[in-house]
């Protein structure tokens, strides 16, 4: 069931015969369509609407609507001379078929690569999220002074709920994965742990069943769950009388209260599961540590009338006051607020602007070279326009023939442009970075077409207004004294420069961006982070529930995992990790150590911990800077030893031997264990390679057995190959074990930067394509201005200029053009590369090596551009060129 | 009045609306003609040849009231004149006319 478009009606109901024939027409499509499947029904509503709208619109707009002769008789004049301009224009342009279509293709490509552009900015930033009022949601998190984002520790958030005036509502929630279990394959599931207010504050009901209350908050509350509309239809079979029924999460069983609506999903991502905070509370008391910043992290929404500044302010100086009133773990703990839908989109919102802006430069370089190619057109149609000035055509007639004649052929470029864009479009979403908000709702929709149907028509009216001044500048007899042969005016050739500097510059603009991306993806894939990517598989999977509390016990089956995947065929080692290079910590404490000052509390240092086998040096490749890494003899009665990295070494113990320092996770007065430290390996990169190399310190893994491990597998052959292999091993331990996340290391990196590779590949698409239609351009105004001179080259060569002297002559007027482009572009780019900073990597966003190389090679080509016209000109036969006048 | 020749199209639309009886309105007419004569016609050129049918005086219509299936939008449900039915007569004997004699070449009984 489905109704019809809002564009695809607001055009039948100016296109359809007026009363109750053009109603029932709509009538019929309406109840059509409400019968059709919605998967197939807005294009073929589309269809109609334009077989519609072709047929009966034209006849409204001659009149020839015979219900209605009274409009005929009424019909304006400047309908009529419009129509008649656009026949006018239509017949003019067919018959100059190569200039038409290089405009046309010039213009679809401009248009279409905006309108591709556009309809990512479109879905991803500008559409309002799918919630109730979505301007009210504020996300809310805990910040330090230098920037540096925490989540929300549960004390904090319990003061804030108290305090606080600026919104109905504040709710918690963690991001949770868990295995169900007791089906017949064991599954990891997205889940998220909420408050019970959490859907209250978003604004969502049940589908089926009900949500959470207060109640839920309460440590003594029931096991419940809500799932997805998707886990309903997929797990349960979407039946309704599943209120009740039980599933079994990490061991533990919960009883299903609700189904949420068909396609809920919460800061982009799909959840399976949600699980009330209270049970939680119930078994992690350590959660009630005002220290503890656990993964938390708060959505309000705002009152009716209340701004963000203000409840910004106001959590500021709840913050404040906490600070004064828990100096010991809140000192220099701030509250930051921001919008949801930004929050959403933080990270892909840079890459947007900058791709947007550059898709710009480039409709305005197709925008110039089309005005171009009609100036140039305009020069050569001067005479038939002065006939038709001097046989009384008025000034206004003519300019405004001039613009429909280049609206029309903008408009049939925008159309086709829509093509190009859609592809485009396909394109854009297939190469974006895994993980990109709102991918999904990213679609070629009424508005993308509105904007390329805006722009083309303001395409029309700026490029077409150049020509049409020029044009009907001229006097009729004027311009009729004249020959044919003398060709345009000294004015037209000096816009036609003009527009070329403003190409050129533009052109430069676009290289210089991708210039800088370019040697950004140098620098990123030349960083050594520190470990062999190459032939490294890894795949993670989840100790939970009551079975795997026994520290032993999961030792034990770690170690037997590893034999394991071991003696599958091609892996040559295998190793586990709690957290992996690249992808992030897991873990990251701060930490004090036995010989040094203990530093004031919000001043301790904070490292990533990780608890990894003792194979897994060797495993990933990294090197040991000094004494030894962990070996059989750490066990879990040995004495406890840890691995610090170089970045550690040298903050810690500046010029001293960390090897045999003590060192302990936690505040100074927590009851953790002393460690010692017996080995220094070298640094590896952690959070991508973009991010400094935080402090590491890695645990033996029969110390600290981790509950969620990664596996880390080397392989002989291409790593994804041993995939079925390694499950096929782990299963044959424990078939209920779900594996999940299996990739290669090489694909974890590519995707670490895939926003770069995607920045870059579109910037150096728009350079190449801004280079090319530069030099076209410039190589037509060169090559006319030479048609032009050609008279006065015969003379001058007749009175003895060599060749050389012709050739100098016209590629320096080429040359001055380009010159002066270039420096108006370096100067753009140069205020435009502030915006760009933000991603880029090794290379500052003014780098001068970038920026010459880019000028020599823009200048490069245009020097070619100039030099095929001039050797045209240089062999010109002076007594040729003299005889033709 | 004469009768006026028939285009292909038009002739199988007043065939439907005749079919139709009662109930033939203009999405009526359209499933009609894709179940029966299996043509998938776009709505731009099924209403601008019914009013050319109308002009020529072959379908006249009345408006029946909307249901809110349609937004309350008025229905047109056409008919086919006494001229229109004169039409299809003329057309099915000049037919005939033309496929008498053809029997054995086309191998198909004719009436």
């Amino acid at each position: 069931m489905s109704r019809p478009p809002r564009l695809a009606r607001w055009l039948l109901e100016r296109t359809l015969p007026r009363g109750v024939r053009g109603d029932t027409i709509l009538g019929d499509l309406i109840e059509d369509l409400e019968t059709r499947a919605r998967d197939r029904s807005g294009w073929w509503c589309w269809r109609q609407t334009l077989s519609l709208a072709s047929r009966y619109g034209w006849r409204r707009l001659r009149g020839l609507d015979r219900r209605h002769p009274v409009q005929k008789e009424k019909r304006p004049m400047l309908l009529d001379s419009l129509w008649q301009d656009v026949r006018h224009a239509a017949r003019s342009l067919a018959k100059a078929p190569t200039f038409t279509a290089v405009v046309l293709v010039t213009l679809a490509l401009g248009i279409g690569a905006s309108t591709a552009i556009f309809s990512l900015v479109n879905g991803i930033l500008l559409r309002p999220l799918p919630y109730p009022e979505p301007d009210r949601l504020v996300y809310l998190n805990e910040i330090r002074p230098d920037g540096s984002q925490m989540s929300v520790s549960w004390p904090n958030f319990v003061d804030w709920r108290a305090r606080q005036h600026s919104f109905d509502a504040l709710a918690l929630s963690r991001t949770e994965s868990m295995t169900l279990t007791g089906v017949d394959h064991p599954e990891r599931l997205r889940g998220r742990r909420i408050t019970g207010n959490f859907f209250d504050v978003i604004g969502v009901r049940a589908s089926v069943g009900r949500l959470f209350g207060e109640a839920e908050d309460r440590a003594d509350t029931p096991a419940e769950a809500i799932v997805s509309h998707a886990f309903w239809q997929d797990h349960l079979g979407g039946d309704r009388s599943v209120i009740g029924r039980a599933i079994t999460l990490d061991g533990t069983s919960y009883s299903i209260v609700g189904v949420l609506p068909a396609g809920f999903r919460y800061l982009g991502r799909d959840y399976d599961v949600f699980v009330p905070v209270g049970l939680w509370l119930a078994n992690n008391p350590y959660l009630l540590d005002r220290g503890n910043h656990t993964g938390f992290f708060g959505m309000g929404r705002l009152r009716p009338g209340v701004s963000l500044a203000a409840a910004r302010s106001e959590m500021r100086a709840i913050g404040a006051s906490l600070q004064r009133e828990y100096p010991k773990t809140n000192t220099n703990v701030n509250v930051r607020a921001t919008p949801l839908a930004a929050q959403l989109v933080s990270n892909v919102r840079l890459t947007l602007l900058v791709l947007f802006g550059a898709v710009g430069c480039l409709l305005l370089i197709a925008c110039v070279n089309v005005a171009n190619l009609l100036v140039a057109r305009g020069a050569a149609r001067q005479h038939e326009l002065s006939v038709r000035a001097a046989l009384g055509g008025g000034r206004g007639r003519l300019v405004g023939q001039l613009l429909v004649e280049s609206s029309l052929v903008s408009v049939a470029g925008g159309a086709l442009g829509l093509l190009v864009g859609s592809g485009l479009l396909r394109l854009l979403v297939a190469v974006a970075p895994d993980g990109t908000p709102r991918l999904d709702e990213v679609a070629l929709d009424g508005r993308a077409i509105l904007f390329a149907l805006t722009a083309s028509i303001v395409c029309g009216l700026v490029f077409g207004a150049f020509p049409a001044l020029q044009a009907s500048g001229a006097h009729g007899q004027q311009a009729l004294v004249r020959t044919r042969a003398s060709g345009s005016s000294a004015g037209s050739h000096r816009l036609r420069r003009g527009l070329m500097v403003v190409e050129v510059a533009l052109a430069l603009v676009l290289l210089a961006g991708a210039g800088l991306m370019v040697r950004t993806m140098q620098r990123l894939t030349a960083v050594d982070a520190g470990f062999r990517p190459d032939h490294l598989l890894t795949m993670r999977f989840m100790l939970s529930g009551p079975q795997w509390r026994d520290d032993t016990r999961r030792a034990a089956f770690l170690d037997q995992v590893l034999d394991r995947v071991r003696s599958v065929p091609s892996v040559t080692d295998a190793a586990l990790a709690d957290s992996l290079p690249i992808d992030g910590s897991n873990w990251n404490s701060i930490f004090v150590v036995r010989d040094k000052p203990v530093p004031p509390r919000a001043l301790l240092p904070s490292a990533a911990f990780t608890p990894v086998s003792a194979s897994y040096r060797e495993a990933m490749g990294m090197r040991l800077l000094n004494g030894r890494f962990f070996d059989a003899t750490d066990t879990a009665t040995s004495p406890k030893t840890i691995v610090v990295n170089e970045t550690l070494a040298t903050r810690l113990w500046p010029g001293e031997d960390p090897v045999g320092k003590l060192l302990k996770q936690g505040w100074p007065e927590s009851p953790t264990p002393w460690r010692q430290v017996v080995g220094v390996v070298n640094d590896v990169k952690f959070d991508g390679v973009t991010e400094a190399t935080p402090l590491q310190v890695y645990l033996p893994m029969a110390q600290e057995p981790s509950d969620g491990p990664a596996l880390v597998v080397r392989t002989a052959g291409p790593p994804a190959a041993v995939r079925s292999g390694i499950e096929a091993a782990v299963h044959g331990l424990n078939a209920d074990l779900p594996l999940y996340g299996a990739q290669t290391m090489d694909d974890m990196l590519a995707s670490s930067f895939a926003r770069q590779r995607m920045s870059m590949i579109v910037l150096v698409v728009f350079a190449g394509v801004a280079l090319t239609l530069a030099a076209v351009g410039l190589y037509g105004v060169v090559s006319h201005g030479v048609t032009e001179r050609t008279h006065e080259i015969g003379v001058r060569m007749a009175l003895g200029a060599g060749e050389r002297h012709v050739l100098g002559l016209v590629v320096r007027q080429g040359l001055v053009t380009t010159l002066a482009g270039t420096a108006i572009g370096l100067g753009g780019a140069l205020a435009l590369s502030r915006s760009i900073q933000g991603l880029l990597f090794g290379v500052t966003a003014t780098d001068p090596l970038t920026f010459a190389a880019v000028a020599v090679m823009l200048l490069g080509v245009t020097i070619v551009a100039c030099y095929l016209p001039a050797r045209r000109a240089a062999r010109v036969d002076p007594t040729e060129a003299l005889r033709s006048e | 009045m004469a009768a006026t020749p028939l285009g292909e199209f038009e002739h199988q639309l007043l065939l439907v609306v005749l079919r139709l009886g009662a109930g033939a309105g203009g999405l009526e007419i359209a499933r009609e003609l894709e179940t029966r004569a299996d043509r998938r016609v776009s709505r731009g050129a099924l209403y601008t040849t019914l009013d050319r049918l109308e002009d020529k005086g072959l379908v006249r219509w009345t408006v029946a009231p909307g249901s809110p299936a349609r937004q309350g939008l008025p229905r047109r449900v056409y008919s086919v004149t006494p001229h229109g039915v004169a039409a299809l007569r003329t057309s099915r004997e000049t037919l005939r006319r033309l496929w008498r004699g053809l029997e054995g070449i086309l191998k198909e009984p004719t009436s």
